[in-house]
């Protein structure tokens, strides 16, 4: 049964605790954690509240309601049960990869750059063709990421973009919108 | 009609010049992207999905199963001959192996692992074929009841056993069992969680989710993090015929056969996937080792059983995948919403109902494993290069992919900006040591589990006793306390063992570098 296990999750989140596991303890305030598990409380009261909002159709057994309540609980319980581990020291270790530097300190300004790349591509597809929009998502990500020469980043991005483009917009029929630019070529599949 | 037959007409039609070649292709794409540093099997799956948009049912479940097999062993290319910390979860075979490697029997380290890859996919995929029809035979009994008890086994063992704390596993899950919630409610017609917005009307599709949360979300840590400068891959000497000598062939077989043994069982039960099978068969290797001393400092045991047991138990989770619709892994939840792309329902009818297309499946499990041999031994010189990719461009690639497959899904921009938000959150999760696995395995069963969860509680009139007074159901709560208690013991006993292992082998390291 749900309920049960995920009240016992508690419990035994503790007691893994206990063993030295699953964390390093740090004596430092755990800010971006703290938020993090506190998004995923106001999540699962999200959750909770939302049960009420849904319309029960009238005399109907097992109704719309019924699965969102165990979810809420599951949701609403762990993200609790984390917030007190996190409170009393216990610390989420961050994934190992292998790409990753673990000595440097996060680098927030190529996060956003990313991130704003992502936006400024969906806001193109439409005017540009999904092939120039692509190739500036290709070529700024590269550069971001500290690519040797940038123009080289561009240059394989026009590649790929337009290798994408041919094979799966034009042989596979998938729609990807050409664009002004290579309306061109589009016609010719 | 017996299974034998029906399996030969199986690969009567996966040896087709065409379905062969979509078995090459999933290989090949499959061995290439799993060998990018950085990429996992689900992420492999979940970025190549946009493949099978275009092609017909049963390319593209082959060319998946291609795929699936291809992105299984690549990772182990990436582990041996990749001079930077692997991932924490398979530590114990890239111990091995990098050190093999480092000693100049990197040649040796892949043979081994490539052939017993082979020998422990290709029993298991015997396993396979012998159990699945009986257990697929058995499930058409099973009702509502039974499967919830089924689904929540799934859940309670991905949320608790995978990751490092249980709270977080299973937060990840609830917030799986969300998503799955938001949209409309088929039943009632209802909205969920929809906040009135359209968009979230037809729900948030589970390609977004597993596109954002390990492509877009890893990019994003990665990124934060880069390694810079000149990416250090460990030379492999030529001439792959001479590979491996008499005595690695010696020292390499039985532990190929225990690690299918182990493998595929534990890839057939929900108990936290291919790590435990990998350190289970490690330990045993270790134990029974008549050159323990090598252990930690590269013994070929060491990775030819923990590679053939992953390969099994990969093998293993297509069982209740196919025969009960129940992926027990993250990559198991994205191969399934691709069968669902193509409206077909892994469950215990698919064997009646889809008899052709499983059997060819089945059949093209066993050709994959043939290519994956041939391609993997002479192709290593081209598996390095792809290692040596410059990380701006790989990750660029990584984004773009993932960018375009969100956006192939409708021609919908919208889409795109969902991917972005779940990308968001996986990087935290990540961050904050919270596994991404769950999620997806939640948000895939969550609809599952409602649909069963309503229809029993329909058949008894609201009386939720029925849950746990069927039969079968009691006994799987049974089998499912004693699952949790097991796994979380193995996993205790799996950190303390890998904590033990890495002070013991950390000394020679330093040593090393010192001189």
């Amino acid at each position: 049964m749900t309920v049960p296990a995920s009240s016992g999750t508690e419990e035994q989140g503790v007691r893994v605790d206990h063993d030295g596991r699953p964390a390093r303890r740090s004596p430092s305030v755990p800010i971006g954690e703290l938020v993090f598990a506190g998004i995923m409380v106001a999540l699962g009261v999200f959750a909770v509240v939302g049960i009420f909002l849904i319309h029960v159709p009238v005399g109907m057994k097992a109704g719309p309601t019924v699965f969102p309540i165990f979810v809420s609980v599951i949701l609403l319980a762990s993200a609790i049960a984390v917030l007190i581990g996190v409170l009393r020291g216990e610390r989420g270790g961050a994934e190992e990869a292998e790409d990753i530097d673990d000595s440097l300190p996060t680098d927030w300004v190529t996060l956003a750059k990313l991130a704003g790349l992502v936006v400024a591509h969906l806001l193109l597809i439409e005017p540009l063709g999904w092939a120039p929009a692509a190739a500036l998502l290709f070529g700024g990500v590269a550069w971001s990421l500290a690519a040797k020469r940038w123009w080289m980043a561009f240059l394989i991005g026009i590649v790929v973009a337009l290798v994408i483009q041919v094979a799966f917009g034009g042989l596979l029929g998938l729609s990807l919108p050409w664009g002004p630019a290579l309306g061109w070529l589009g016609r010719m599949f | 009609m017996d299974s034998w037959t029906l399996l030969m007409e199986g690969f009567a039609t996966a040896l087709q010049p065409q379905y062969l070649a979509f078995a090459f292709l999933g290989v090949f794409v499959g061995t290439a992207v799993g060998v990018l540093p950085g990429i996992g099997p689900a992420m492999t799956v979940a970025l190549l999905l946009p493949l099978s948009y275009t092609l017909d049912p049963a390319a593209a479940l082959i060319t998946f199963a291609g795929i699936y097999y291809g992105g299984m062993y690549g990772g182990s290319t990436t582990s041996i001959l990749l001079n930077t910390p692997g991932e924490s979860a398979s530590i114990v075979t890239a111990i091995e192996g990098n050190k093999m490697a480092r000693m100049g029997r990197g040649a040796a380290a892949l043979a081994t692992a490539a052939i017993g890859s082979f020998i422990a996919g290709t029993l298991a995929t015997l396993g396979l074929t012998l159990l699945a029809p009986l257990l697929a035979q058995f499930a058409v009994n099973l009702g509502p009841a039974d499967y919830v008890a089924l689904i929540v086994i799934a859940f309670i063992t991905v949320g608790a056993l995978i990751g490092s704390s249980i709270s977080r596993g299973m937060l990840s899950l609830g917030v799986g069992l969300f998503l799955g919630l938001v949209g409309t409610d088929w039943l009632s017609g209802q909205q969920r969680y929809t906040l009135g917005l359209p968009a979230l009307s037809d729900g948030v599709d589970i390609v977004l989710v597993a596109v954002g949360l390990f492509a877009v979300g890893e990019t994003f840590y990665i990124a934060a993090r880069l390694r810079h400068g000149g990416v250090d891959v460990i030379p492999v000497t030529r001439g792959w015929r001479s590979w491996m000598t008499k005595s690695d062939w010696r020292r390499s077989w039985k532990p190929w056969l225990r690690g299918t043994a182990i493998g595929f069982p534990i890839g057939t039960i929900p108990a936290g996937g291919a790590d435990v099978a990998t350190f289970l068969s490690y330990a045993t290797e270790r134990k029974l080792s008549k050159h323990r001393d090598e252990f930690g400092r590269g013994a070929i045991e060491g990775v030819a059983g923990p590679e053939s047991a992953n390969n099994a138990a990969a093998a293993g989770v297509l069982v209740p995948l196919l025969t009960l619709g129940l992926p027990t892994t993250a990559t198991a939840a994205i191969i399934l919403t691709a069968f669902q792309s193509y409206g077909i329902q892994p469950g215990p009818l698919l064997f009646e109902s889809q008899s052709n297309l499983v059997w060819a499946l089945i059949a093209s499990l066993y050709i994959g494993n043939v290519i994956l041999i041939v391609l993997n031994l002479p192709l290593v010189g081209m598996w390095v290069k792809l290692l040596q990719i410059p990380r701006p461009y790989l990750y660029a690639g990584i984004l773009l992919f993932a960018v375009f497959g969100a956006y192939a899904l409708h021609s919908s921009p919208s889409d795109i900006t969902i991917l972005l938000i779940v990308g968001i959150l996986g990087y935290f999760m990540r961050r904050y040591g919270y596994p991404v696995a769950p999620l997806v395995v939640g948000m895939i069963l969550g609809p599952m589990a409602e649909e069963q969860l309503r229809k029993a509680l329909q058949l008894s009139q609201g009386d939720l006793s029925t849950l746990v007074m069927q039969p079968f159901a009691a006994i799987a709560y049974g089998v499912l306390a004693l699952l949790i208690v097991g796994g979380l013991w193995l996993r205790r006993r799996q950190r303390r063992y890998e904590q033990a292992l890495t002070e013991s082998i950390a000394v020679p390291i330093k040593a090393d570098s010192e001189v």
